[in-house]
């Protein structure tokens, strides 16, 4: 693998790279839609060749020749290990057997609490400023997984001390309290931003700076987030993306659909092309990208 | 029977309906013709509807939903659920909130034949704050903190399948989600198929049936019934079409103006298909069939 220095990449291929870094080889992905999947692929492509990755429509271990684009794309069950029906998979996921779940969201707190339901503004939960999609699998990943990574973009309206609604625990309020409500395995392993990467305190469960993106400062994160920042001893710089993984990722997503702005103009003759140069691509350099 | 037949027969006002799919193998057909009759007063038992969800609230047949999430995925979001929950338009609903994982349990329990469920997931989170059908318990042999869903038994369920016989034994080769319990718990299951087929091919392969023909009271044969959501092996998804859709949903006008040419003026399943028209679902089909390894 070509691992040189590498600059020509964007700052959502950044976020995908590192939290396909938090994936190890040999273990079972539960990804959401979008950059977590992304992610995932990434990782099997690179370091992790025999990750499984599983999507919440029950589908295990799929390798298909096309960009996911759901999760419950046919793309999910083509060269699938299993397809299972959901609460089967969520209950495997509850037994233990799901290393790592890859969840984004609107707002994230202190301790890793997560909100995918409602932002409340003024309002409240019955009558929010805004209304989110809501848990889908996020609130039983969050739970259940062994370990949970968070992709968000670093934002002060997005960092907050506590979230409006808990739609996915992290450590709740820090301490022991996620193991006294009763859940015994997972929590909140990593936050992973455009401008920096979180990781927890052992103790305290707060969120703890571990990385900043190459040109980003400890005061500019500081500056999103509206507490005094907790910082590991030693912060580092991320590892700026490969050029190998940011080719893997435009192979993948040749139209940008999402990590850029390629959905605004899709258009069906275009999509349709990008299915079919995605067969053929994905085919004629099987060895590499399929390992 | 026609897909027009069922609904009218079984899903009367005032019924709770369960909807299958997630993502794909989603119930598209089933819920504009539930909007085309006007069957209102309904209450939603879903995991993460698109359509079957905000077609309905948007056209003011929903009273209560019991989801997970709602949105258009990659598409973008559910501006019908939004303009309902944020601004009461076109009326308020009851929302009752769970996790995928829970309304499957809810369908897992309702199949069963039990009235509810533990789970791991919950514990912590707001969805206890806010959702009083949500009970912890500690576990009385060991102690253990777990939070029970109260089973689910919806009046309807509609269903879509890969392929069925004329007895409803419904056969899938990709995704099937919740279907299998949703079909058990309902009172009454309608269950539609890409394709209706001989019972001798059904019996050739039976570990594909998930849904044996007990559960079922009436099957339609509606193909391209998940459009523009996908269907494993038979049609890729329509991303584009989908965009274009959840544009015209961002304005209270656009939306009712669509479902006027897409679900009123077309008059059938049949006339959206024509709306969409046939060549591109074509080109659905073999960019989907190009990636069938072969099963």
């Amino acid at each position: 693998m070509n691992t040189e220095r590498y600059t020509g990449y964007t700052l959502s291929e950044l976020m995908i790279v590192a939290s396909a870094r938090e994936i190890r080889d040999g273990e079972v992905v539960f990804a959401g839609v979008g950059n977590p999947l992304l992610g995932a692929l990434l990782a099997q492509r690179t370091h992790a060749p025999n990750a499984v990755i599983a999507t919440e429509s029950g589908a295990v271990g799929p390798r298909p020749k096309r960009l996911i684009l759901g999760i419950g794309d046919c793309a999910c069950s083509e060269n699938a290990l299993c397809v299972e029906p959901l609460w089967r998979l969520f209950s495997d996921q509850q037994r233990g057997f799901v290393d790592i779940g890859m969840v984004g969201g609107a707002q994230v707190d202190r301790y890793g609490n997560l909100n995918s339901t409602a932002i409340f503004g003024s309002g409240s939960y019955e009558t929010p400023a805004s209304r989110l999609p809501g848990s889908g699998g996020a609130n039983d990943i969050a739970s259940s997984a062994l370990r949970t990574v968070i992709s968000i973009p670093l934002q002060r309206r997005r960092f907050l001390e506590r979230v409006d609604y808990i739609t996915s625990p992290g450590y709740l309020e820090g301490g022991d309290s996620r193991e006294r409500t009763g859940l015994r395995q997972g929590g909140s392993a990593a936050v992973i931003t455009d401008k920096c990467v979180f990781r927890f305190h052992p103790v305290t469960r707060e969120l703890m700076l571990a990385s900043v993106h190459p040109g980003v400062t400890v005061d500019e994160v500081q500056e999103q987030i509206p507490w005094e920042l907790l910082t590991a001893e030693h912060v580092t710089e991320t590892a700026a993306p490969t050029g190998e993984e940011v080719r893997i990722i435009r192979t993948l997503d040749p139209e940008q659909i999402f990590t850029g702005d390629g959905l605004k103009d899709l258009t069906f003759e275009k999509y349709i092309a990008m299915l079919e140069r995605s067969l053929e691509r994905m085919s004629g350099v099987k060895k590499e990208l399929f390992l | 029977m026609p897909l027009s037949e069922a609904v009218g027969t079984f899903v009367k006002p005032g019924v709770s309906v369960a909807f299958g799919g997630m993502g794909g193998t989603q119930c598209v057909a089933h819920a504009y013709e539930i909007a085309r009759q006007r069957i209102g007063d309904l209450t939603l038992l879903c995991e993460s509807p698109a359509e079957p969800a905000d077609l309905l609230i948007g056209m003011g047949l929903v009273r209560r939903a019991e989801v997970a999430w709602i949105a258009y995925a990659v598409a973008g979001l559910s501006y019908n659920y939004r303009r309902c929950v944020e601004n009461k338009v076109p009326r308020r609903i009851e929302l009752e909130e769970y996790s995928n994982y829970g309304m499957s349990l809810r369908f897992l329990a309702g199949a069963m034949g039990v009235p509810f469920m533990p789970t791991k997931s919950f514990l912590g989170s707001d969805f206890l704050t806010y959702n009083r059908q949500l009970k912890t318990m500690d576990d009385p042999y060991t102690g253990e903190r777990v939070v029970l869903v109260p089973a689910a038994r919806p009046d309807v369920a509609l269903i879509h399948c890969s392929r069925a016989d004329r007895s409803g034994n419904g056969q899938y080769f990709g995704i099937s989600a919740s279907a299998e319990n949703i079909a058990r718990a309902a009172r009454h299951t309608i269950l539609t198929c890409e394709k209706l087929v001989d019972e001798d091919l059904i019996r050739r392969t039976p570990n594909l049936t998930l849904i044996p023909g007990y559960t079922v009271d009436a099957v339609c044969e509606v193909p391209f019934a998940c459009h523009p959501w996908n269907m494993a092996y038979e049609y890729a998804y329509d991303l584009p079409f989908h965009t274009e859709q959840v544009k015209a949903f961002r304005t209270r006008e656009g939306f009712l103006a669509w479902m006027d040419d897409y679900c009123d003026a077309a008059g059938s399943w049949e006339g959206y298909l024509r709306r969409v028209g046939y060549e591109r679902l074509m080109k659905l089909r073999q960019a989907e069939q190009r990636f069938d390894p072969g099963v």
